[in-house]
């Protein structure tokens, strides 16, 4: 049985992302420090996704809970609501999938 | 706009990263994107807390050390 490598994002997304917002020359090492950084990113996300679920009472992560984590981490304001962040930051596809959109003939997607 | 480059959410992969950490969590439709969003934030923050520690120390590229001292403060601030 093929042993399956462990699943983790893609070092030339992460640095073409990190590149992109810090707008100056990144050292190679540093780049690296980045990777560790998201990785205990996402652990430390698994495990707040975790305990919101079950204070919930569900076991499913609804949209809610990230809304309301992103609240907690100062994200989402009252001047700087979810969906203007997905505005900002999400390409239009995936926009369309989390915002709804007011389409012609009066039906509304998703 | 901020964003002109062309991206797309690694969503599978994004899935499978949580299910490592949590194998009992299910993520409802559209979740990922959402967490593929809050970690676009996550390296936002980072480049900036980043930016920020090497000019404090008249540096023109991040070194190793300025990604450490913005991973501890964007790491705490992610918290959630």
């Amino acid at each position: 049985q093929r042993k399956m490598s462990e699943p983790e994002l893609a070092s030339s997304l992460i640095k073409k992302v990190f590149s992109h917002y810090v707008k100056m020359p990144v050292a190679r090492d540093a780049f690296r420090i980045v990777k560790k950084c998201s990785e205990r990113y996402f652990r430390q996300l698994s495990n707040d996704l975790e305990a919101y679920t079950q204070h919930a009472g569900r076991k499913t992560v609804e949209v809610a809970d990230l809304e309301v984590l992103m609240r907690r981490q100062g994200l989402v304001t009252d001047k700087m609501p979810l969906h203007v962040l997905i505005e900002r930051h999400l390409p239009l596809e995936y926009r369309k999938l989390l915002i709804p959109v007011a389409v012609s003939g009066n039906k509304i997607i998703p | 706009m901020a964003m002109m480059m062309k991206r797309t959410a690694p969503r599978s992969t994004l899935r499978k990263i949580i299910k490592k950490h949590k194998p009992q969590l299910r993520l409802a439709a559209n979740v990922d994107l959402l967490i593929h969003l809050n970690f676009l934030l996550f390296l936002h923050r980072l480049a900036e807390e980043a930016r920020t520690n090497a000019f404090e120390n008249r540096s023109k590229i991040i070194k190793p050390e300025h990604a450490i001292v913005a991973a501890k403060v964007v790491l705490k601030k992610s918290r959630g």
